[in-house]
């Protein structure tokens, strides 16, 4: 479903990704590892269109997607969440979710209409979906951080993508709310048929739940294929599991 | 957002007082009519500016110049042309739309600072041309005497236009702002990288949001010529920019009443104060000061958080 | 638009020299405003009146001293004083506690204090009243410089914008003060980190900014009717002028006033009336052509 091919982006001198490659098919469960620096977000970014690349291209659904604004790229499903919390902290939870819903249906610029009777069933499904109903009319700025990265995710819902694509899903999460946001995540793949591609430090967690691994080190890719083929290689043990998941 | 219970209330407390608008007239001096028009016309200039500021967070620091743009197209209409007092009523605010369109295309490529630097630059450059083009919008005099239609002559008359106008116009802001529009604008605001990503078209959206809002500033135009008869440069100055900007801190950037009780309070100040002293810039920099050090989120931003309504934060957020 | 067919050389060389000193007086101001933008990050607006005063103070100053050669000298020399002074007491009293403040509020401040010190100079030196000041023996009468008549005064102002130029040069890349100025503005938590007292260095940026400000004000103030609304007239021009160099850019304060300055002066020659609107325009195309000014900004 989607194919990064050979991509490089630079920052002055700094080779943030070099030739990284990556394909996710439809259904699947991907996440993308790699020590600190080594380009994930990055690649993330220029997959939505936060960043143009120096060269290589996207592919969504055999449509080259690399050079489109990043709300057109929204458009064609692709979603994503971010890396550090990034909600509309002055506004409802119910309303960031709202926001992305109606988005999603073209009504964003309808004037007239009183928003609050708009896209409700919508809203309180993916609320529902991800348990902050209770907190829907919450400000979200005051959400704990494990809660609006939950939130995060569930903005991104609100779009209803074929792909999710999560920037470390659980940063600065205690164990068990890892544990629950990756419940959730894995439920979601489940439930609602999503293609998801995730990055992650916790190692447990991404054998645990990928159904298929890229390694990337210095902005490269190193291998990528399913968990037990990604842990023997042998690259991988040298650049990355050989010091840090011994 | 907003539960049917208040909102319901706050009708029936809008209706209770423009129906005791209504009324005034009659019972009061009419000094005290004209100045309440001109809290109307400069309250709706002040909710215009909000809409892109407080709501938007867009860094619009030269609003006057729309606000000019359409009492002078008003002014002009009027004066040279024997078009009918509805074309020049409409013209008024489409022109300050167009300028809005046009300066608005610029600008939002450009973000915070730069957005305020080139916003100033161009409105400037409207305020320069009104200034020097003697022959037709007669320079630094402005123009005066200006031919309103006869049944606005009489100041009550007017006043009860500018109200029903001003109540209008609040009316459609205040749709506009809990519509999905409104409510994507609120979005970018607080998070413009955020709603991108979520599909929304930032740039453009923003620029829907500076046309809406100067086609407001031109319709308060258009009531100051009705009130004031005149026109001069000091419209599209951008000192009274920053004036109109201190009114929605004072009212408050996150409410929308706000920009309403702070126009009402600058109006009274400098009309009441500035009979009796003509440093009335002093005392308007002095409470700058003060609301800046005490005030931040304005008089109603300080009631709700007194209120509990809603938690405070600070406006950095929303606005860096 | 009324072109006279005989502009001969020696006025467009008048011209020249014209906008030439107006861009140095530009420059002088801007300078300063630039450095408190680039170390600051605020966009002064208080820096039009701190100009004002300048020139208010030269005034005084140059009566005060019976208004000959010394007096002005004098005047030029102590003003620029006066106005770091008054400067410093803002920014010790009220600014400094709002540098954890968001951008907006600093911004709103320096506007409070543009209303404040705007009726201060009329509470203390009133409003009417027509004032000058005459530049010293030296530097009165015109000098003739390729055929065309040029101001001495103009000329003393051509050569004194580069001298600042190249003072603040020197202070910011060979003085320590100066280097922590300018890591300050490229990055001021490292700046921080180091244990330098950022409050201080704002402080002192802040004030030398101002500082220039009343230097240009009394520079200017032999050119010109000192009144009031000078204010007023400058800010935008210098908020222009820094916005087209590249905000916080010392050079491109320069770049900006020499456009503003030749274009207004041209203006003037081509087409009187509108000559205001040629240099607005100019600011227009520039940053159509480079939205972010001609040169690097610090931001």
């Amino acid at each position: 479903m989607l194919r990064v091919e050979n991509i490089y982006k630079s920052f002055g001198n700094f080779l943030a990704v070099s030739g990284a490659q990556l394909t996710v098919g439809r259904g699947e469960l991907v996440a993308v590892i790699g020590p600190n620096g080594a380009g994930k977000t990055t690649l993330f970014n220029l997959i939505t269109g936060q960043l143009k690349p120096d060269r290589g291209k996207v592919v969504f659904k055999e449509e080259d997607i690399t050079r489109l604004s990043t709300h057109l790229i929204c458009r064609k499903g692709i979603a994503r969440s971010f890396q550090i919390a990034n909600v509309f902290p002055r506004m409802t939870v119910f309303g960031n979710v709202q926001v992305s819903v109606l988005s999603q249906q073209r009504q964003s610029n309808s004037l007239f209409r009183p928003a609050y009777t708009m896209a409700v069933k919508e809203t309180e499904e993916i609320l529902e979906s991800v348990g902050l109903i209770e907190k829907a009319h919450e400000l979200a700025g005051s959400l704990s951080h494990g809660d609006q990265r939950i939130l995060e995710i569930a903005i991104a819902l609100g779009n209803e993508p074929e792909l999710l694509i999560l920037d470390e899903p659980t940063a600065g999460m205690s164990p068990e709310e890892t544990r629950i946001t990756m419940d959730l995540v894995r439920r979601l793949a489940e439930t609602k048929g999503l293609t998801i591609l995730f990055c992650e430090h916790d190692m447990d967690v991404v054998f645990n739940v990928a159904q298929s691994i890229m390694v990337m080190h210095h902005g490269r890719t190193i291998v990528q294929g399913a968990p037990d083929e990604v842990r023997r290689n042998e690259q991988v043990q040298e650049a990355y599991l050989g010091d840090e998941d011994a | 957002m907003v539960k049917p219970g208040s909102s319901l209330r706050s009708f029936w407390i809008c209706a209770a007082i423009l129906v005791v608008l209504l009324f005034l007239p009659p019972v009061i001096p009419r000094f005290y009519t004209y100045i309440l028009a001109s809290i109307f016309v400069t309250s709706l200039l002040a909710m215009s500016l909000n809409m892109v500021v407080g709501y938007g967070g867009l860094f619009q620091f030269h609003h006057a110049a729309f606000y000019g743009v359409g009492a002078y197209t008003f002014g002009l209409l009027l004066t040279k042309t024997h078009l009918p007092m509805l074309v020049a009523f409409i013209a008024g605010p489409i022109a300050a739309a167009l300028a809005g369109l046009l300066i608005g295309w610029f600008c939002v490529r450009l973000i915070k600072l730069y957005f305020a630097m080139l916003q100033i630059s161009l409105g400037s450059l409207l305020w320069a041309i009104a200034f020097r083009w003697y022959s037709l919008t007669g320079g630094d005099d402005g123009m005066h005497g200006i031919p309103t239609p006869s049944f606005l002559f009489s100041s009550t008359h007017a006043y009860y236009f500018i109200l029903i106008v001003f109540s209008v116009c609040l009316l459609l802001m205040y749709l506009i702002l809990k519509s999905p529009f409104g409510m994507t604008l609120q979005a970018i605001r607080d998070n413009p990288d955020r709603c991108e990503a979520v599909g929304v078209n930032v740039r453009r959206h923003q620029l829907i949001g500076i046309i809406i809002a100067t086609f407001f500033a031109g319709v308060a135009g258009v009531l100051f010529v009705v009130l004031e008869h005149s026109v001069f440069p000091d419209l599209l100055f951008w000192i009274l920019s920053l004036e109109v900007f201190i009114m929605c801190l004072l009212g408050g950037w996150f409410t929308f009443i706000g920009p309403v009780i702070g126009a009402a309070i600058m109006v009274s100040l400098r009309t009441f104060v500035g009979i009796y002293t003509q440093y009335w810039t002093l005392i308007l920099g002095v409470l700058l000061i003060f609301l800046i050090f005490f005030l931040p989120e304005g008089i109603m931003g300080f009631i709700s958080a007194k209120l509990g309504s809603k938690p405070v934060e600070g406006i950095e957020r929303a606005v860096e | 638009m009324e072109l006279s067919q005989s502009i001969s050389f020696a006025a467009l060389g008048g011209h020249f020299f014209v906008g030439l000193s107006r861009a140095m007086i530009l420059f002088v101001v801007t300078s300063g405003l630039s450095l408190v933008l680039g170390v600051l990050r605020v966009p002064n607006i208080a820096h039009g009146s701190l100009y004002m005063i300048g020139a208010f103070a030269a005034y005084t100053i140059s009566r005060l001293f019976g208004g000959g050669s010394t007096a002005f000298w004098l005047a030029l020399v102590i003003s620029p004083f006066v106005v770091a002074a008054v400067s410093l007491v803002a920014e010790r009293l009220l600014f400094q506690h709002l540098y954890q403040r968001e951008h907006l509020m600093l911004l709103l401040f320096t506007f409070a204090l543009m209303l404040i010190l705007g009726d201060l100079v009329k509470l203390v030196w009133g409003a009417g009243e027509y004032r000058s000041i005459v530049p010293p023996q030296l530097l009165k009468g015109s000098a003739s410089i390729f055929g065309s008549s040029i101001p001495r005064y103009n000329l003393f102002l051509i050569i004194i914008g580069p001298l600042v130029a190249v003072g603040l040069w020197l202070f910011t890349n060979r003085t320590k003060m100066g280097k922590i100025a300018r890591a300050a503005a490229v990055d001021r938590e490292m700046v921080g980190a180091v244990g330098i007292n950022v409050s201080w260095v704002f402080a002192f940026a802040f004030v030398l900014g101002c500082f220039l400000a009343g230097l240009g004000g009394a520079l200017v103030a032999p050119t010109i009717s000192v009144s009031l609304g000078m204010d007023h007239d400058i800010i935008i021009e210098a908020f222009l002028i820094v916005t087209i160099g590249g905000l916080g850019n010392m050079w491109g304060a320069m770049v900006g006033s020499l456009i503003f300055g030749l274009t207004q002066s041209f203006g003037v020659l081509f087409w009187p009336q509108f000559a205001i609107v040629f240099p607005y325009t100019a600011v227009v195309i520039v940053l159509l052509w480079r939205p972010m000014g001609m040169l690097k900004s610090v931001w």
